[in-house]
């Protein structure tokens, strides 16, 4: 391979995941924290939630670079599937679902998904119109 | 097989399965080849192909779960970097997320009633509207299996992102912002993808959509519990 080429990639190659590497480290770091203070207090919401909204708060108010997260948090993101694919496999120690319940599942599930996007969508969308209708 | 060199195989396994499924993901591009049907898919039939327990699998791949937490934290990056759209649009976002939700806890637990559901079933099937890490942590806490939570919030997310664009034909929908709630409150992960596809700020609205209906869900669950 050309010298030139190498050279070009490098950086791309090198600095890029090095970066992610370390902006995952700060996320990881951050829940932790944050999985400290809701065992230490009793709260009654997940660490992770609390990491969360404790992110999004001081980034809000400028306390914390957005830069120093982001690259981090949208490698996190890009491969959120792939952390709870894990979870799924449970499904594997759950054969008593191979039955009429699991049709019941199923059915719910399908039936519940078409009535919270439709519902959704309608209140948004009534919502939409009465504002737009009010300013202009 | 030695327990150590198990977990390395089921390990690999996963992340090989997983790479090869987003190169067979960006070639057809369809719900069928979505990455998360197709590692679970594979990964599930070796499973019992091999005869291996969820057990055994589980041990080279808890830290990928594990990793559930500090994505959820990730979230607040988005939510920031989208502040202007959360200024400019928070009462309808809120309308979205708080009917959203209210219809997606009730019609589960209706149902999960009527069919004679035990409570640990109807518990993981509440939360299985928002996406997923936080959909298990409520499932936990309100005494469901978060696995099956798991398993259902899949379901969900490639069912609605699946039936979105025919919803979107039946319903008086015109409004971009009303089209990407309807995928992100109703089909979270999967869903957004979809939107973005028909639009950026359809896209951006789901995601935010998404993200705080998995919050107000979590903080109604801990108002649940606390009484």
């Amino acid at each position: 391979m050309n010298a030139g080429v190498l050279a070009k990639a490098a950086p791309l190659i090198l600095r890029h995941p090095h970066r992610q590497f370390a902006q995952t480290g700060a996320l990881i770091a951050f829940w932790w924290a944050a999985q400290m203070v809701t065992t230490a207090l009793h709260l009654p919401i997940p660490g992770s939630l609390l990491g969360l909204m404790l992110l999004w708060l001081l980034l809000d108010r400028g306390v914390l670079p957005i830069g120093w997260f982001e690259q981090g948090a949208d490698g996190l993101l890009n491969h959120l599937m792939l952390f709870f694919v894990p979870a799924m496999l449970a499904l594997v120690d759950h054969p008593e679902l191979l039955s009429l319940l699991g049709v019941k599942l199923v059915i719910t599930v399908l039936l519940c998904t078409v009535i919270v996007m439709s519902g959704t969508a309608c209140v948004v969308e009534l919502g939409f119109r009465l504002s737009h209708g009010r300013n202009g | 097989m030695d327990a150590t060199v198990k977990a390395l195989f089921w390990c690999v396994c996963t992340l090989v399965v997983y790479l090869a499924a987003r190169r067979l993901h960006r070639r057809f591009g369809r719900w069928w080849s979505s990455p998360m049907l197709v590692t679970w898919v594979v990964c599930g039939g070796l499973i019992l192909l091999m005869h291996n327990s969820y057990r055994d699998y589980l041990s080279g791949t808890h830290w990928l779960v594990w990793l559930l937490g500090p994505a959820t934290v990730a979230f607040a990056v988005p939510i920031h970097r989208h502040r202007d759209m959360v200024r400019r649009h928070w009462l309808l976002l809120g309308a979205g997320v708080v009917v959203g939700s209210a219809l997606a806890i009730g019609s589960s637990w209706v149902f999960a009633s009527w069919f004679e559901l035990s409570p640990e079933l109807r518990a993981s099937l509440v939360p299985r509207s928002i996406t997923t890490p936080l959909a298990m942590d409520a499932s936990q806490r309100l005494g469901g299996v978060p696995e099956l939570t798991a398993v259902f919030t899949a379901l969900t997310g490639l069912f609605g992102a699946a039936i979105g664009e025919t919803l979107l034909w039946l319903l008086p929908v015109r409004s971009r912002i009303a089209r990407g709630a309807l995928f992100g409150m109703g089909a979270h992960g999967a869903g957004v993808a979809k939107a973005g596809e028909l639009g950026q700020e359809e896209g951006v609205i789901a995601s935010l959509i998404m993200i705080f209906a998995g919050q107000f869900t979590l903080l109604l669950v801990a108002l649940v519990t606390l009484f």
